[in-house]
């Protein structure tokens, strides 16, 4: 019987509109959580695993000595190498590609690296129109690694001290 | 303290007469009757050991093994050439005996090396004279050809029929050919590396023949045995320390020099005949038995007399009785410097805890010499001699480490101070 | 025997094993980096130190005797911290490149480091740094790698019989090197790649290419020398990468000779040929399989319907497989065609034989022989694992007699030799056959020499003894002569008659009829008597044959000439047709080696580009003329065909006798002679064309002419000087180069090589002048 007057109430009162309306009302007036992506972005750790990137030293020679480790860690075997002697009698890389169609960006081929050649940058807006366009070679990852050796190496030092 | 020594010397006596290396001087004394008397008497060869045994000598050359026992593990049937071999190659820092044995007595040298090789049936004897005397070299020679004329070596010895020879063979200064197997290595034109043992050489000696090796003095000795008994060596010194033995004294001293006295004379009596500390000074600390025997200090040693068993007990090596004196003007961490540089030079290189840690010790102790030690670079020079000591082919592993080990634990705090205040703690 | 008790274990092992035998046997593994199982022991590196109950220190297990009742500990506390303390010591001077090494994942030093090194090091000083060394074309050094092991050292010592490496300075200084900047030529060397336990002898044409792990292994065999050594093939992306020894001890033991090895250059050589080819108005037009089949099946149909089928001459490399060898002389017969051979450098054929020639023994019994006569092999050339047995051997106690037309140095110490000119070869020979009192016509006006009358004696004393024909004494003009001489002496003295089959498969080749019958022509009659068509598999018999220009001249005469070969370079000058086939280690397959032993292997790669393996292109060649018989699925098929009962179809057909020979050539010919035997590197297509053998300095000798300084000097001529080389109305200039270790009157040239195809035979008449 109660119950039956209550819900009479309740129903002719809109109680339960005034109670959504004050859900809405406090977001209304709380503090946003949408990010107006692309105006707008999230905050990046120095850990971020985005596109991958090639290293050089200073004075311009590549980093990567062709270990081959990141291929062999790599759990998607998407990193492909070719290595020979270079006219200086080191060990290079011929060949480097990462196929990024496969990659699972754990960082792993980073981990592995013995020099910090091969990295994984804060970059993560990229695309391509075909599906060789995500088919990195050793020139395109050099290239980028050329073009953000500065944030990478801020990164990398940021890190260090967990390491 | 008592008076100096006077009684009877079995190696330098020669030097109480003029002209003590020459063969007359030595026949004139009795020289080459024991090998004349065996000869003619054909002394069994188990009796000479018998005599040698009762001497109690022991190898003069450092590690003071039996000579008896050693002579006696030389097979008997052996079908086919067996060698002696006397191990002149004194690179030991401090030793300086048996250069003045070949010197001034060779002739007793020869005639302990024909004993032997009549005792052990051997074919040929070689004498591996260091490379660093090499005027001994020749003196040798001349004493050899001089000893073949007058019929002591030769395909007839003594009129006896019997044959043998010694060869004297030049080295070049490498301190690893002292060791016995190197040694033979050497002899054989190859490498000074020392063998693997098993085999020993009186398996698989020279040219993988049987072979004894014994040192200069030890083989030096024999003819005194033989003239006057096993039991007057004996008496000569002390029980299972027979004999006489030359000490080679050097450091800061007022007389350095070879001093033959009697094995069991306190130590306290040898720094008198040598003149005591120079003056002004007083004694830190000794090494007494060449440089890769542990170092001990003044009080220690003061209380030790000179025979194999005390200064074992004591916690060094009698070794080859060369007695390094060093007052208290010496940086213990200087001289350790210069002790571990020179095994690290001289390690042949062949067996990797020697060659690899060697040069691991020289480094950190010139680090620390250099004011650039750390807190825990004692115990890590600890535990490098720990991984060398006892894992190498031979023994200058243990060698290397005697001193670094002793230096370290007798004179702990003046390695620590040269740590932490970058500079000495002698003349500070 | 000793029992003894290691980790728990109880062992018996035969008195005077050492305590790491003992392991081996139980399976228990103890570190160890100088230890090998074929070299002498150093007991140098420490690293297998052990503990011994009743031992007070930790003693080697390479180098400590067991004793009866002993009881080992290898992994006790006290053996481990002696082993880590070794390790420690090992690594301080020993750099942290694995990653740019080439030993990195297949590094002892790496892999023992894993189980006894420390996480950080406690090194903090300088570490040692080595000079370089130049140790020739194969093999790569990075000495600051190098842990002292000695066992490149020992291995020259022991096995190769030449110390090209030593270990010169003390203590810490002490580095591996070769000699006064000398390069290390052995033909062994390659070996010492495999012995390093580290990084500091590496492949040098292998250098960086790949990494130990990302390549697969198969099994192959190597298709050179008559043994048969067992390779495994290292492959990453269908390309053969590096050569390595699969263990085999009947056969090459744990070793390569440095063409076994280094020879798979040749698979990715640019000179292979990938895509059928048909000469079209004098130039080569690729074309697509079916067409060139057709070409080829049609023009041989034309050359048999108007000449008829004994106008056709089948001509097949020793080196390829028995599939293919019985394929072959299959197609051949069933187009009613006899003349077939694989013997191309033979030129006498004279004398009956009733089976195929082989060693005679199991290549193991070699090591057990006391007395051997080598007839005519610079067998450390021809055969260097072979050369390797019989210098053990001779440690144990052999002697080596040597008659020869070149005092080569064997490296094992040779008790009797007889050098003369080849065109003496049979005398003296003859003279040994005398003084051993062998039953034989002919000898009457042979004088014996006291040379003769020493290698009798040492030839009639010891127990098992050996007479061994090699590469020279086959390729003779006399050669028949040569061996009913050494079937004499084999039968007077008790020894064993054998030859020392120089290629890959010639046994297999004889087993399976790769020879003409009743009616048929061998290699140089095809040559001399030109044919109208040639079919050759494999083969450069303008290179390899025993007179060049004559079967150059026949070639480039014939109407037809197709050509199977994997090089496109093989042929192109005179074949219409050249047809791809797979190489060695691209086709499934089987030899014969020179005991009568079968080895088959399947393909480690598919073959390059278009090519097909030869068994299907001759089968469908076959199908081309609408023969029965031609319908084989596998290699498995084809091989039950050719030896049904396997190795005993060929122990069958295997036999050294020979008859009906008369020794005639007794009398030396005047003036100045060619030597002609086979350079180490030119023995078959593969090694020819593997640059890095042709760079050493085996490779490079082969490519000069070389006489003694008496000749040099006597003609006026400059050693190290090109000189005009003239044979047989041609001329070659070559580089000259000085041997006082040949006969006088001798030019030494080798055959096979391309740039003396025109001087024709490997012997006979030579003349050398100024420029």
């Amino acid at each position: 019987m109660i119950s039956t007057i209550k819900r009479f109430f309740n129903t002719f009162l809109l109680i339960e509109l005034l109670k959504g309306l004050a859900v809405t009302g406090r977001h209304l007036f709380a503090r946003k959580i949408t990010i107006q992506y692309p105006d707008e972005r999230t905050p990046q750790s120095p850990r971020f695993r985005g596109l991958h990137a090639q290293r050089r030293y200073a004075n311009g020679e590549e980093r990567c000595i062709a270990c081959k480790l990141c291929e062999a860690v790599c759990p998607a075997m998407a990193i492909t190498i070719e290595s020979a002697q270079r006219a200086d009698g080191t060990r290079r890389t011929t060949r480097y590609d990462i196929d990024l169609t496969k990659c699972i960006f754990c960082g792993f081929c980073e981990e592995a690296c013995p020099v910090d050649a091969i990295v994984e940058t804060r970059i993560f807006e990229y695309h391509g129109e075909r599906r060789g366009d995500l088919y990195y070679t050793k020139a395109m990852l050099l290239a980028v690694g050329d073009q953000y050796e500065a944030q990478i190496a801020a990164d990398r030092a940021a890190d260090a001290k967990y390491r | 303290m008592s008076a100096p020594y006077t009684g009877p010397k079995v190696c330098l006596w020669t030097l109480d007469h003029a002209n003590p290396a020459s063969l007359e001087t030595y026949v004139a004394n009795g020289g080459y009757s024991a090998l004349k008397k065996i000869l003619a008497e054909k002394t069994p060869a188990a009796e000479i050991i018998e005599q040698v045994k009762i001497s109690a000598l022991r190898g003069r050359g450092g590690a003071g093994f039996p000579t008896g026992l050693k002579w006696s593990f030389m097979p008997r049937n052996y079908e086919g050439d067996k060698y002696i071999v006397c191990n002149s190659d004194e690179g030991e820092p401090g030793t300086f005996k048996d250069r003045d044995i070949i010197e001034f007595n060779p002739h007793q040298l020869i005639e302990g090396m024909v004993i032997a090789g009549y005792t052990l049936g051997a074919k040929a004897g070689y004498n591996y004279i260091h490379g660093e005397i090499f005027e001994l070299y020749e003196s040798w020679e001349k004493a050899l050809e001089e000893a073949r004329s007058a019929g002591y070596l030769g395909n007839n010895i003594c009129g006896s029929g019997w044959a043998f020879d010694v060869h004297a063979h030049q080295g070049y200064g490498a301190y690893v050919c002292g060791e016995e197997t190197a040694l033979l290595e050497s002899i054989e034109g190859k490498k000074g590396q020392p063998r693997f043992k098993p085999p020993f050489p009186a398996s698989f000696g020279l040219y993988g023949k049987p072979t004894t090796i014994n040192n200069t003095e030890t083989l030096a000795s024999i003819p005194w045995i033989m003239r006057n008994g096993g039991q007057a060596f004996l008496d000569l010194g002390k029980p299972n320390n027979g004999g006489t033995k030359i000490f080679s004294i050097s450091g800061h001293v007022n007389k350095p020099g070879n001093y033959e006295i009697p094995m069991g004379t306190p130590f306290a009596d040898l720094l008198v005949m040598a003149g005591g500390v120079r003056d002004g000074h007083t004694l830190k600390a000794v090494i007494p038995g060449g440089s890769s025997a542990p170092v001990l200090p003044a009080e220690i040693i003061m209380a030790c007399t000179l025979d194999y068993d005390s200064i074992a007990k004591a916690g060094s090596m009698f070794g080859s009785g060369a007695v390094i004196v060093m007052d208290e003007t010496v940086c213990m961490v200087k001289a350790l410097e210069r002790l571990s540089y020179f095994y690290y030079e001289e390690s042949c290189g062949q067996c990797t805890p020697c060659r690899e840690g060697t040069g691991w010790m020289y480094r950190v102790v010139h680090r620390i010499e250099h004011g650039e030690g750390r807190p825990e670079d004692l115990d890590l020079l600890m535990s490098v001699g720990n991984n060398i000591a006892g894992r190498t082919i031979c023994a200058l592993g243990e060698a290397a480490v005697g001193p670094v080990q002793s230096f370290i634990k007798h004179f702990r705090q003046e390695f620590e101070y040269h740590i932490e205040h970058k500079r000495c703690m002698v003349g500070a | 025997m000793p029992l003894i008790t290691i980790d728990d274990q109880q062992i018996e092992i035969a008195a005077g094993s050492t305590v790491m035998d003992a392991a081996r046997a139980a399976g228990i593994y103890i570190p160890h980096f100088c230890y090998h199982k074929k070299l002498s022991i150093a007991a140098s590196c420490r690293m297998c130190l052990i503990e011994v109950e009743k031992a007070p220190k930790p003693l080697p297990a390479c180098a400590t005797p067991v004793t009866d009742g002993m009881v080992v500990r290898s992994y006790s506390a006290k053996a481990v911290e002696a082993q880590k303390g070794v390790m420690e010591f090992l690594l301080i001077n020993h750099p942290l490149d694995c990653p740019i090494c080439d030993q990195g994942g297949e590094c002892q030093l790496q892999d023992i480091a894993v189980g006894y090194g420390g996480v950080a090091s406690r090194y903090a000083e300088a570490k040692r740094v080595v000079k370089e060394k130049d140790l020739g074309p194969l093999v790569a050094t990075d000495m600051t790698r190098c842990i002292h092991c000695s066992r490149c050292v020992r291995f020259g010592q022991e096995i190769a019989g030449i110390m090209e490496l030593g270990m010169p300075g003390r203590g810490e200084h002490t580095e591996v090197m070769p000699f006064l900047e000398h390069h290390v030529s052995s033909e062994l060397s390659g070996n010492v790649i495999d012995l390093c336990p580290v990084g500091a002898l590496t492949s040098k044409p292998f250098r960086f290419s790949a990494r130990s792990w990302e390549m697969a292994r198969r099994k192959g065999i190597s298709p050179h020398d008559g043994l048969g050594s067992n390779l495994a093939l290292q492959v990453k992306d269908n390309r053969v990468m590096r050569v390595t020894p699969v263990d085999n001890e009947a056969i090459n033991e744990c070793w390569l000779a440095d063409r076994d090895r280094f020879s798979y250059q040749a698979l990715n050589s640019a000179e292979r040929l990938t895509r059928p080819m048909v000469k079209d108005g004098g130039r080569w037009v690729e074309v697509d399989w079916p067409k060139a089949m057709a070409f080829a099946a049609g023009a041989l149909k034309v050359i048999r319907d108007t000449h008829g089928a004994s106008a056709i001459g089948f001509i097949a490399s020793p080196h390829q497989t028995v599939e293919e060898l019985y394929l072959f002389q299959k197609l051949a017969r069933a187009l009613g065609c006899e003349n077939i051979d694989s013997r191309i450098d033979r030129v006498d054929f004279s004398g009956r034989r009733d089976g195929v020639e082989w060693l005679g023994m199991a290549v193991t019994d070699l090591n057990k022989l006391d007395r051997v006569l080598l007839v005519a092999s610079t067998v450390r050339k021809e055969q260097p694992l072979i050369a390797q047995r019989l210098r053990q051997a001779v440690k144990k106690g052999a002697q080596v007699n040597v008659v020869h037309c070149a005092d080569d140095d064997l490296l094992c110490s040779v008790a009797n030799k007889l050098i003369a000119r080849p065109s003496d070869l049979v005398n003296i020979l003859a003279q040994v056959a005398k003084a051993v009192g062998a039953d034989i016509d002919g000898l009457s006006d042979v004088v014996v020499s006291d040379a003769a009358r020493a290698m009798a004696a040492s030839l009639k004393s010891g127990e098992k003894k050996a007479v061994l024909l090699g590469a020279v004494a086959q390729q003779h003009p006399a050669a028949s002569e040569l061996h009913v001489l050494a079937q004499a002496i084999a039968k007077a003295t008790g020894a064993t008659l054998g030859f020392l089959v120089d290629s890959a498969n010639a046994v297999g080749a004889g087993v399976v009829g790769c020879r003409p019958r009743q009616g048929g022509l061998n290699a140089a009659a095809m040559f001399v008597a030109p044919k109208k068509a040639y079919v050759i598999l494999g083969a450069e018999p303008e290179l390899d044959a025993a007179d060049s220009a004559v079967a150059h001249q026949a070639l480039a005469g014939a109407e037809l000439v197709i050509a199977l070969s994997p090089f496109k370079t093989a042929g192109a000058d005179y074949a219409q047709v050249m047809l791809p086939v797979a190489a060695y280690a691209e086709t499934a397959g089987s030899y014969v080696n020179m005991e009568g032993r079968l080895q088959s292997w399947c393909a480690a790669i598919p073959p390059q580009g278009e090519a097909r393996t030869a068994w299907k292109v001759l089968r469908v060649l076959g199908n081309q003329f609408g023969l029965a018989g031609f319908d084989q699925d596998s290699a498995e098929q084809v091989l039950a065909e050719a030896l049904p009962e396997g190795e005993a179809t060929v122990r069958a057909r295997l036999n050294n006798e020979i008859a009906d020979v008369t020794v005639a050539h007794l009398n030396a010919a005047a003036g100045i002679e060619r030597l002609g035997d086979t350079a180490v590197y030119q023995l078959d297509a593969y090694s020819r064309r593997a640059p890095a053998l042709q760079v050493t300095v085996d490779g490079q000798v082969g490519h000069a002419a070389m006489a003694c300084g008496a000749l040099i000097a006597r003609l006026g001529l400059s050693e190290d000087k090109p000189v005009k080389v003239r044979q047989s109305d041609a001329e070659v200039v070559f580089k000259l180069m000085r041997d006082d270790r040949l006969p006088d009157n001798v030019v030494r040239l080798a055959g096979g090589l391309a740039a003396a195809v025109q001087l024709g035979p490997r012997f006979g008449p030579i003349s050398l002048e100024k420029m």
